[in-house]
């Protein structure tokens, strides 16, 4: 599905507008750095523009400064294509939203640095988004959902939450790793990445294929929190003893991918048994993994809910959920100066209220 | 099971919930299924090991005295339970229309039972709203302990009042503080492993939260974080 071009509905209450408005909104969170121009009409907007680069390690993991230097040297022309495709002059944009956390220090600088230089040059409003609100926000847009259970899964985030009282509760979250990290970890640590991810599948996938055998690993669900340590090491344990036998390695990867689902899967069932929520919104990077969409699928038919996964284009970092939420924000006057910008690498997803929420 | 003639009047997070007459008493069959999203191999396992636990824990905390369901029958293969019906609303419904002075009644109690069952060994690991049925004498019953286990490790104690607190938060972010003070009150005065040092795990638990400020991750641990 390309978004470019799409219109939505937005499902969620804005202060009546006059004019039509453009915000162009900078993600650089992470490996990705992205720029989104989106174009607001009455009560639905428009997807002018979402264009991403992405951060590839040849070794290792994400290293931050690394990623950062990867975001100045694309940020030009990620910039430039999105006003491209978008047909608009940086003039005729009407505000700058940009992702100041949670994530890496030195690449939200990048973003935040380039954020306050177009705002303070061209005189724009600038505004500060969270970047997991935003990963929920451009969910419940494409979906159309207004009150659902969300699943947020990331190479930096697991947590479920809901809405309440102008705020997201968080319902529960990992107590270590995040479910990405512990795929990538995993992976890295076994020689099947990098690269984690070829053509829309992940390394452990990939693996997983080698076999259908399954062998159950520590399950580690406390009420509604995980625990992913224990995991990853037993199952870095039994891979070493695999020793380049292709099978059991195979084994080993079909029964991690298996019992991180059904983890995640046990406290989605608790969460919804708990709140009594009719909709399931899969968010974030690992939303992309078709197994695990598959699970939620069969999930919601099972409880009788209705489910949306979103898709690789939004569910990994992007532009375009940045300038979506800086919408929301700049409808209701939440706007920054440039010398007050700050980043915030521990920017939890329920610490601030926002006034679309019900 | 001729007696039985059940009638399905409800599905929880992993059971079929099932009402029916035995022995002309009212019961409730709590039946675990397998989940079509769920590996077979896991599925056995869980459904075994959780049925197994629960009837365990229910019948030894019922003939202590807590508030749960006395159990009948247990067959462990079929994933079945069958135990004392209860009469009455889940918390996680009803406790936004209550006044302050049950809930803060209700809280205490809430604690007190968590107390009682930790000085057993015991841990419920899914302590939560959902979990509290309120009776229409406005006593409480504990049910669903799927998750609980035996432990002399004050962590898992500490997840219990943690989900407590957190899935109050979560529903009714208003009337969550005073619920959870009550809570702690009611668990401290009757807590013999140490209530203190349990309900400073609470806190700890919850500065493990991803992308919690480091300063507040440390104050906690150096005692000093005031709520």
């Amino acid at each position: 599905m390309m978004l470019r071009g799409r219109q939505f509905q937005i499902p969620v209450q804005i202060p009546p507008v006059k004019d039509h408005l453009i915000v162009l909104g900078i993600e650089s969170t992470s490996h990705t750095f992205g720029v989104g121009i989106i174009e607001l009409n009455n009560h639905s907007v428009r997807v002018l523009a979402n264009v991403s680069s992405q951060y590839k390690p040849v070794k290792g993991g994400i290293h931050p400064s690394e990623a950062s230097q990867h975001h100045v040297n694309v940020a030009h022309s990620v910039v430039k294509k999105a006003l491209d495709d978008a047909g608009v002059d940086v003039k005729s944009v009407n505000a700058v939203a940009v992702a100041v956390g949670p994530g890496l220090g030195p690449c939200l600088r990048v973003g935040a640095t380039l954020a306050r230089f177009i705002s303070a040059y061209w005189n724009k409003p600038l505004v500060a988004v969270n970047h997991a609100v935003a990963h929920i926000e451009i969910g419940k847009l494409v979906s159309g959902m207004v009150d659902p259970l969300v699943v947020y899964i990331s190479g930096g985030n697991t947590l479920v939450a809901i809405q309440r009282d102008k705020k997201y509760r968080v319902l529960g979250e990992t107590l270590d790793i995040p479910l990405g990290n512990l795929l990538d970890t995993f992976a890295r640590e076994v020689g099947l990445a990098p690269p984690y991810v070829v053509s829309g599948k992940h390394a452990v996938d990939v693996c997983a294929e080698w076999s259908s055998e399954f062998t159950p690993l520590p399950f580690t669900v406390k009420g509604s929190d995980l625990s992913f340590s224990g995991l990853l090491t037993a199952a870095l344990r039994m891979a070493r003893e695999s020793k380049g036998d292709r099978a059991l390695l195979g084994k080993i990867c079909n029964s991690l991918r298996e019992t991180v689902f059904n983890m995640l899967i046990e406290v989605t069932e608790r969460s919804l048994m708990l709140t009594g929520k009719k909709e399931i919104l899969l968010v974030g990077g690992v939303a992309s993994n078709t197994t695990l969409r598959e699970k939620f699928k069969v999930l919601a038919e099972f409880y009788g809910c209705r489910y949306y996964g979103t898709p690789p284009e939004i569910a990994g970092d992007n532009g375009l959920m940045i300038a979506y939420t800086g919408l929301l924000s700049y409808l209701y006057g939440r706007t920054t100066r440039p010398e007050d910008l700050t980043v915030k690498q521990r920017f939890r997803l329920d610490e601030e209220t926002y006034p679309w929420l019900p | 099971m001729a007696t039985l003639t059940p009638t399905l009047i409800g599905r929880g997070a992993e059971a079929e919930i099932y009402s029916g007459d035995f022995l002309g008493l009212k019961v409730v069959v709590k039946k675990r299924v397998s989940k079509p999203f769920r590996d077979p191999i896991y599925n056995r396992v869980f459904i075994e090991s959780r049925t197994r636990t629960e009837a365990k824990i229910l019948s030894e905390l019922y003939l202590a005295g807590l508030p749960v369901p006395p159990v009948f029958l247990v067959d462990e293969e079929a994933g079945v339970i069958v135990m004392g019906y209860v009469e009455g609303s889940r918390l996680s419904d009803v406790l936004g229309g209550l006044a302050e002075s049950s809930i803060k009644k209700i809280g205490w109690s809430i604690g007190k039972y968590a107390a009682l069952m930790h000085n057993k060994g015991v841990y419920h690991g899914d302590y939560t709203l959902a979990n509290i049925i309120l009776t229409s004498s406005e006593d409480l019953v504990i049910i669903d302990f799927g998750l609980a286990g035996y432990s002399n490790d004050i962590e898992e104690y500490a997840i219990d009042l943690h989900l407590m607190s957190r899935s109050a938060e979560a529903m009714y972010p208003e009337l969550a503080g005073v619920f959870t003070r009550s809570v702690f009150e009611g668990y401290l005065e009757y807590s013999e492993v140490g209530g203190d040092s349990v309900i400073k795990k609470v806190r700890e638990i919850r500065a493990r939260g991803r992308y919690i400020e480091r300063e507040v991750r440390k104050a906690v641990l150096r005692e000093k974080y005031v709520d």
